[in-house]
C-alpha cells in the first residue's frame, strides 16, 4: 500500500496573535504536480515554510515521508525553493551550490557536475561563477529554483517559482516542472492560476488559514454537467448569449468577463457541443479567439455554484 | 545514506572559514587585525617587555609594573609573554565579539539558511559555523603568540626551550577565554536580525548583567556565585596568574561555554528561519 508523501493533522499556527493558519488536514500522494492558491495571507507561504522545517507549527502534526518536516532522513528527498530566499553574495554560485550538494552527500565531484546540471537546466551555465549581486531578479530566482533541483528530490516544493520571471524563463520553469513530474512530486504556491490550470492535476486552496474542503481536480471526466469556455473577439455580449442558450443542450451561459463566455451543458443531449457552438460562431460571423473544454481554474476557485 | 551529522559540521565549518579567509569581507577584516597586531608587537609590546628586561637587571624594590596593577607581568619568566598575556586577555575576547557576532543571524535574514537548512540539521548548522569561527580565532591567536615567540628569540635566541611551553600555554588558555564569548555570540546571533544588534546585545549583557549580579552580591553574598554565568568573569584572575597556574581557572569558560551552547542550540531548534 502507498503512504501519502505528506500528512498533515490538526495543523494551526498563530503569529503573534493572529492566526495564519486553522485547523489543516489533509494527506497528498505522490504524482502530478499539486497547486497551492489562495488570496495574499491566506497562510501558502506559511504552509510550505512547515513543510520545509523553517518554521514549527503552534500545534498540529506534519509528516513528510513519515518523517517530520527538517529531520535528517528528509535530506536529499525534500526540497523547495522558499520565497524571498537569496544566496549568500560573498560567494559564486558555483562555489554555494557545490556546497548544498555536498550537504546532501555528494563528493566534491559529483557535486560540481550536480551543479552545472542544474544551472544548465534553467539556462544558467553562463552566471557559473558569477556572485549573486550581479544577477537580475529573474536569474536570481532561477538559480534558486536550481538549487532546489540539486539531488534530484523526489518531493519539491516551490513557492511563487514564475513571480517576476519573464515569459521566456516561465516556459523554462514549465518545461522543467513537465519534464520532473513524472520522478519528482511538485507543489506550487502561485497567483498564476493559468499557469497552475497547466501545469497542476489538484488545487488545493487556502482562505484565512482554513483549507476549502474540497480540493480541486481540474479532471472533469466523471461530471454529467459539462463546460466549455469561449473567448471571443468583440461581440455584441446579449446576443450571443441568447443564440448560444438556444442551442440543444446548453443549460446555462454565462459572461463573467468582458467576450468571455461560460456554457454549461448536458453531455448525453449534445456530445459535440464544441462543433455546435463553432457553427452557431460561423452563421453569426463572430470572430472567436479561444475555445477551451472546462472552466477555467479560476472560475473553479472563485465563482463556485 | 544519509550525510552524517559531523560530515556536515566539518563541510559548514570549513566554508566558514573560507568566509573568513577567501572572501573580500574576511580578508579586509584580517588585514585590519594584521596591522594593529603589528602596532601593538611593534610597540606596547616590545618596549614594556625591554622596560621589564631593565626592571629586573635592577633588581629594585620598587616596581612600576606592581604600581599600576600588572605586577604579574613579572611572574613570566620570560617578559615578552607576561605582556602578550595581559593584551591579548584584552583583545581576544573583545575581537570575538565582532568576529563572531554573524554566525547566522545575516544567513537567517537573507534567506540563505532556508537554502542550508534543507540539507542540512540545524545542529550541524549552529555548531558548524560555531567550530568555524573558533578556528578562525585559533589561528589567529596562534599566529599573535608566534609573532611574540619570534619577538623573543630576536632579542635573545637562547630563550627558545624556555619559550616554547609559554606559547603552548598561553595559545591553550587564550582558545579557553575566547570559547565563552564566541558562544555568547552564537547564541545571540541565532536570535537577533543583525550581527550589529548581536554586538550591542553583547556588550549590554556583559555589562548590566555584571553591573546588577555584583550589586545584589555586595549586599547578598550567596549571590555571587551568579558571576559564573559572566564570559569572561574570570579574566581578571587568570591575569594574576602566569605559566601552568592559568590552568587552574580553565573549568570556568569551558563550563559557561557549554552552557550558553546549549541556550544557543535550544534557540536555532526553534527559530524561524
Amino acid at each position: 500500500m502507498r503512504s501519502p508523501i505528506i500528512q498533515c493533522q490538526q495543523l494551526n499556527h498563530v503569529y503573534s496573535g493572529k492566526v495564519a493558519l486553522h485547523n489543516i488536514n489533509f494527506e497528498l500522494d505522490a504524482g502530478e504536480p499539486i497547486g497551492l492558491v489562495g488570496p495574499n495571507g491566506a497562510g501558502k507561504t506559511t504552509l510550505l515554510s512547515i513543510l520545509s522545517g523553517f518554521l514549527r507549527p503552534t500545534s498540529g502534526t506534519v509528516r513528510l515521508f513519515g518523517h517530520p518536516p527538517g529531520a535528517t532522513q528528509l535530506i536529499g528527498k525534500v526540497s523547495a525553493l522558499p520565497q524571498d530566499a537569496r544566496l549568500d553574495p560573498s560567494f559564486t554560485i558555483a562555489e554555494q551550490l557545490v556546497f548544498y550538494a555536498r550537504l546532501q552527500g555528494l563528493t566534491k565531484q559529483q557535486a560540481t557536475l550536480e551543479a552545472g546540471r542544474v544551472l544548465e537546466n534553467v539556462s544558467l551555465q553562463e552566471a557559473t561563477h558569477e556572485k549573486p549581486g550581479a544577477l537580475s531578479h529573474g536569474m536570481a530566482k532561477r538559480v534558486a529554483i536550481a538549487q532546489a533541483l540539486i539531488g534530484k528530490p523526489e518531493l519539491i516544493l516551490l513557492d511563487e517559482p514564475t513571480a517576476g520571471l519573464d515569459p521566456v524563463s516561465i516556459r523554462t520553469v514549465r518545461a522543467i516542472i513537465a519534464e520532473q513530474s513524472s520522478a519528482t512530486t511538485f507543489i506550487i504556491s502561485s497567483h498564476d492560476l493559468t499557469e497552475l490550470d497547466r501545469l497542476c492535476q489538484q488545487i488545493l486552496l487556502l482562505e484565512k488559514g482554513i483549507l476549502q474542503p474540497e480540493t480541486i481536480s481540474i479532471n472533469e471526466q466523471q461530471a454529467a454537467t459539462r463546460f466549455i469556455t469561449l473567448q471571443m473577439e468583440t461581440c455584441p455580449a446579449q446576443e450571443v448569449m441568447a443564440k448560444l442558450q438556444a442551442i440543444e443542450g446548453v443549460l446555462q451561459v454565462i459572461n463573467p468577463q468582458k467576450n468571455e463566455f461560460i456554457v454549461a451543458y448536458n453531455l448525453d443531449l449534445q456530445p459535440n457541443m464544441d462543433l455546435q457552438l463553432m457553427q452557431c460562431i460561423n452563421i453569426n460571423h463572430w470572430q472567436y479567439r479561444q475555445l477551451s473544454r472546462g472552466k477555467t481554474l479560476e472560475e473553479k476557485l472563485f465563482f463556485r455554484g | 545514506m544519509h550525510p552524517g551529522f559531523f560530515y556536515q559540521l566539518l563541510l559548514i565549518s570549513q566554508f566558514e572559514l573560507k568566509q573568513g579567509f577567501a572572501t573580500r569581507k574576511g580578508l579586509l577584516s584580517l588585514v585590519t587585525f594584521g596591522v594593529v597586531w603589528y602596532f601593538i608587537l611593534l610597540y606596547p609590546l616590545r618596549f614594556a617587555a625591554e622596560l621589564l628586561v631593565e626592571e629586573k637587571g635592577l633588581r629594585q624594590y620598587f616596581s612600576f609594573f606592581d604600581f599600576i596593577g600588572f605586577g604579574s607581568l613579572q611572574h613570566w619568566p620570560i617578559p615578552e609573554f607576561g605582556v602578550f598575556w595581559q593584551i591579548a586577555l584584552i583583545i581576544f575576547p573583545m575581537l570575538s565579539i565582532t568576529l563572531a557576532a554573524d554566525q547566522t543571524c545575516s544567513d537567517r535574514e537573507r534567506g540563505t539558511l532556508r537554502f542550508i537548512v534543507l540539507r542540512s540539521s540545524r545542529n550541524s548548522i549552529f555548531f558548524g559555523r560555531f567550530a568555524g569561527v573558533m578556528v578562525i580565532q585559533t589561528l589567529l591567536i596562534c599566529v599573535t603568540a608566534l609573532s611574540t615567540f619570534a619577538l623573543v628569540l630576536y632579542r635573545d635566541a637562547t630563550l627558545f626551550t624556555l619559550a616554547i611551553p609559554n606559547v603552548l600555554i598561553i595559545i591553550l588558555n587564550l582558545i579557553l577565554a575566547v570559547l565563552p564569548f564566541t558562544a555568547m555570540m552564537a547564541t545571540l546571533s541565532a536570535k537577533v536580525k543583525s550581527a550589529g544588534q548581536a554586538t550591542v546585545w553583547a556588550i549590554l549583557i556583559w555589562t548590566f548583567l555584571a553591573g546588577i549580579i555584583s550589586g545584589f552580591a555586595y549586599y547578598l553574598p550567596a549571590l555571587a556565585f551568579f558571576k559564573f554565568l559572566i564570559p569572561g568573569f574570570q579574566l581578571s584572575d587568570l591575569a594574576q596568574l602566569s605559566e601552568w597556574q592559568t590552568l587552574q581557572l580553565a573549568y570556568i569558560p569551558i563550563l559557561q561555554s557549554l552552557t550558553l551552547l546549549a541556550l544557543g542550540r535550544w534557540i536555532m531548534a526553534r527559530q524561524p528561519l
